[in-house]
């Protein structure tokens, strides 16, 4: 509970009136970022719906050469990882620094551990001759559009790979801040926020994974 | 810790127990091994619906929970909901684009059909087969406008002034309710409606479409008179009524009359091929290295004959026939400076992957095709 003085501390902007209105305008502020990013990914959704749609056989074959097993560890992770940041914001928001700092290097650790499992996914994919464009080299799949799955497969996952590094760097600096005792019940506003990007990171693979490694 | 829960009260703050949390993480787990197992038993299309299903049921759950929007302020839902509304009208207002767009389909042979007159003795004289003939061109060509059944009310009639025509009725006919007046119609147009000419049809098309759309009406049609031939320039005493004067029709407002809008039924991309290049490619692969690859890169855009029309995936570009007077076809040397060179911009793309020898299989093999051994 000693972080709550620390906590105290945050003042509030001064065009709010008060630091609930500052911490609502910040928490909608950071859903309509989220509604954008929903708006960026459905694009490469889209590419994906008219793909399955105009090449419903060579999306199956296609499919086929990814890693499932991998696929669904990584899932395990992800979602894993949104339990101990959920954990991490509710401890915040209860006063326990400590537990809320294990599970914000916890929630680090599987990011790392999903960027790991990824690693050696595109290893094994660039080993096949599968990168997009001319790199696409190849032999296996018969269908010469085989190579715009590769390229919509490593936008996707690549997009949103690059959204687990950053979650990774806004992570880490809300466990440097709550190390520093910076948040605690009365202001915890960036380890929310951080939290909504994290889970939706999240929310994105739920749907990738089936979509890529599953029904493909 | 007293002024803390007061403030807490006052907040509204609301904390996920620590059970919610992992009763959620835990059902999130258990939907994904349901989901990973579901994969692996073989339910045709029903696999895609009932991952999807199970993806959003995890999607609504971290949302609501782990996200909190089960107890946050709504308008935080509705923002969220918005961009998966955005989200679908993107996506539905595509694929009605991409998949239910008629086909373009151009076959060479009807532009100079309508050079010949008809083909029967007396086509102004309406037979059941003719009405029936109409019938089926009209579903394809008029209803647009003048509805399914005639009555003036298409899809596009709103927009129209003056509006299609009801052949239901008596009223309002400029040229008249008559086989050679509606031939007569459909030759000329009427300027300056929409009703555009439909000289590129075969004449045959054109007299059965008459006796369609005369058989519509409430009366049966007056008997045409001498002036109703001439004004339709039909020679009633010449078999077929005579041979018309060739229309010059622009080939590309001629593709867009010729829209197919049957679906096309083939295993093989049916989105991308016409129905005779659907049936050409379905019948297997194609023995010989030539003619393999003429269906992986050529077929797209000069179709199984080498007769070429407009390209169905890019539907602005008309390609000329391969024959023996193309400039590309001269000799093997003029044909593989084309072949892997290719145009300028999208027209035709270069194609360098190719040996020598294959280029002189292709060579031969389009020669072949074109020179009236045609594959199909
Ligand atoms: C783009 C819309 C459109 C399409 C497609 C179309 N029509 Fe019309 N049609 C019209 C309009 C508009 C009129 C009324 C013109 C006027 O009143 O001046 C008309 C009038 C007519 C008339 C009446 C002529 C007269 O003497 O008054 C006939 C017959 C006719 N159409 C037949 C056809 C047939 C057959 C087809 C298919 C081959 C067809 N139309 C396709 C828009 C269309
Ligand atoms: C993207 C569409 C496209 C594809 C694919 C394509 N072509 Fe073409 N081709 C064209 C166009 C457009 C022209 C120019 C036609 C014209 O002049 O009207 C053309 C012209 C040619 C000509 C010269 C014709 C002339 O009139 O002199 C030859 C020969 C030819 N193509 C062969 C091929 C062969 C062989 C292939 C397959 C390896 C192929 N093309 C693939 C679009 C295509």
């Amino acid at each position: 509970m000693s972080n709550g003085e620390t906590a105290l501390k945050h003042h509030h902007a001064h065009h709010f009136a008060s630091a609930d209105d500052e911490f609502e305008a910040s928490k909608q502020g950071m859903w309509i970022f989220l509604v954008t990013e929903v708006l960026m990914f459905g694009g490469l959704f889209v590419a994906y719906g008219i793909l399955k749609g105009l090449y419903p056989e060579m999306v199956h074959e296609a499919h086929k050469l990814l890693a499932v097993k991998m696929g669904a560890i990584n899932t395990v992770v992800l979602i894993t990882s949104s339990l101990t940041m959920a954990l991490a914001v509710s401890s915040t928001q209860k006063g326990q620094r400590d537990r809320a700092i294990v599970y914000l290097v916890m929630t680090f650790l599987f990011a790392c551990c999903f960027l790991v499992v990824k690693y050696f996914e595109y290893s094994a994919k660039f080993h096949h001759g599968l990168l997009p464009g001319a790199n696409f080299t190849n032999e296996e799949l018969k269908d010469p559009k085989s190579a715009l799955f590769f390229s919509l497969y490593f936008m996707m996952t690549g997009l949103h790979g690059i959204h687990v590094l950053i979650g990774m760097g806004v992570i880490a600096w809300v466990l440097r801040r709550t190390i520093r005792g910076e948040f605690g019940p009365n202001f915890y506003t960036p380890v929310e926020l951080v939290g909504f990007y994290w889970h939706f990171v999240d929310l994105v693979w739920i749907y990738l994974f089936p979509l890529l490694y599953l029904v493909g | 810790m007293e002024s803390h829960s007061e403030k807490q009260k006052h907040h509204h703050h609301h904390i996920l127990p620590t059970r919610t949390a992992l009763m959620i993480g835990g059902t999130l787990l258990f939907l994904t091994f349901v989901t990973v197992w579901i994969a692996g038993v073989d339910l045709g299309r029903l696999n895609f619906v009932v991952a999807m299903a199970v993806a959003t049921t995890k999607a609504t759950l971290v949302a609501l929970f782990f996200m909190n929007l089960y107890n946050d302020r709504k308008e935080n839902s509705v923002i969220f909901a918005t961009s998966f509304v955005f989200l679908a009208i993107f996506f539905v207002l595509t694929s009605m684009d991409l998949f239910f767009r008629g086909k373009v389909v151009v076959d060479p042979k009807l532009m100079t059909a309508s050079q010949s007159g008809s083909k029967l003795a007396q086509p102004w004289i309406s037979t059941p087969e003719l009405v029936a003939k109409g019938k089926e061109i009209f579903s394809v060509q008029c209803v647009a406008c003048h509805g399914v059944d005639g009555q003036g009310n298409g899809p596009a009639a709103a927009a129209l002034v003056p509006a299609p025509r009801n052949f239901h009725s008596d009223q309002g006919w400029k040229n008249g309710r008559k086989p050679t007046l509606v031939f007569k119609t459909l030759k000329e147009g009427l300027a300056p409606s929409a009703m555009a000419s439909y000289a590129s049809l075969p004449a045959d098309d054109r007299w059965a479409l008459s006796h369609y759309v005369v058989s519509l009406g409430p009366t049966a049609a007056l008997a045409d008179t001498p002036e109703d031939f001439k004004k339709a320039g039909v020679n009633p005493n010449q078999a077929g009524g005579g041979s018309e004067a060739v229309v010059a029709t622009i080939p590309v407002e001629f593709a867009l009359d010729q829209m197919e809008v049957k679906p096309v039924e083939s295993e093989r991309n049916p989105h991308l091929y016409a129905p005779h290049e659907a049936r050409w490619l379905e019948r297997g692969a194609p023995e010989s290295r030539a003619a393999q690859i003429y269906s992986e890169s050529c077929v797209e855009c000069h179709n199984s004959k080498g007769e070429g029309g407009i390209s169905i995936l890019r539907g602005s570009v008309i390609v000329r026939a391969l024959n023996a007077g193309s400039e590309g076809m001269k000799s093997q040397e003029a044909f593989n400076r084309w072949v892997i060179q290719g145009l300028p911009g999208n027209l035709m793309p270069g194609f360098g992957q190719y040996s020598s020898s294959e280029l002189r299989d292709l060579y031969r093999y389009v020669q072949g095709m074109t020179a009236g051994h045609s594959v199909d």
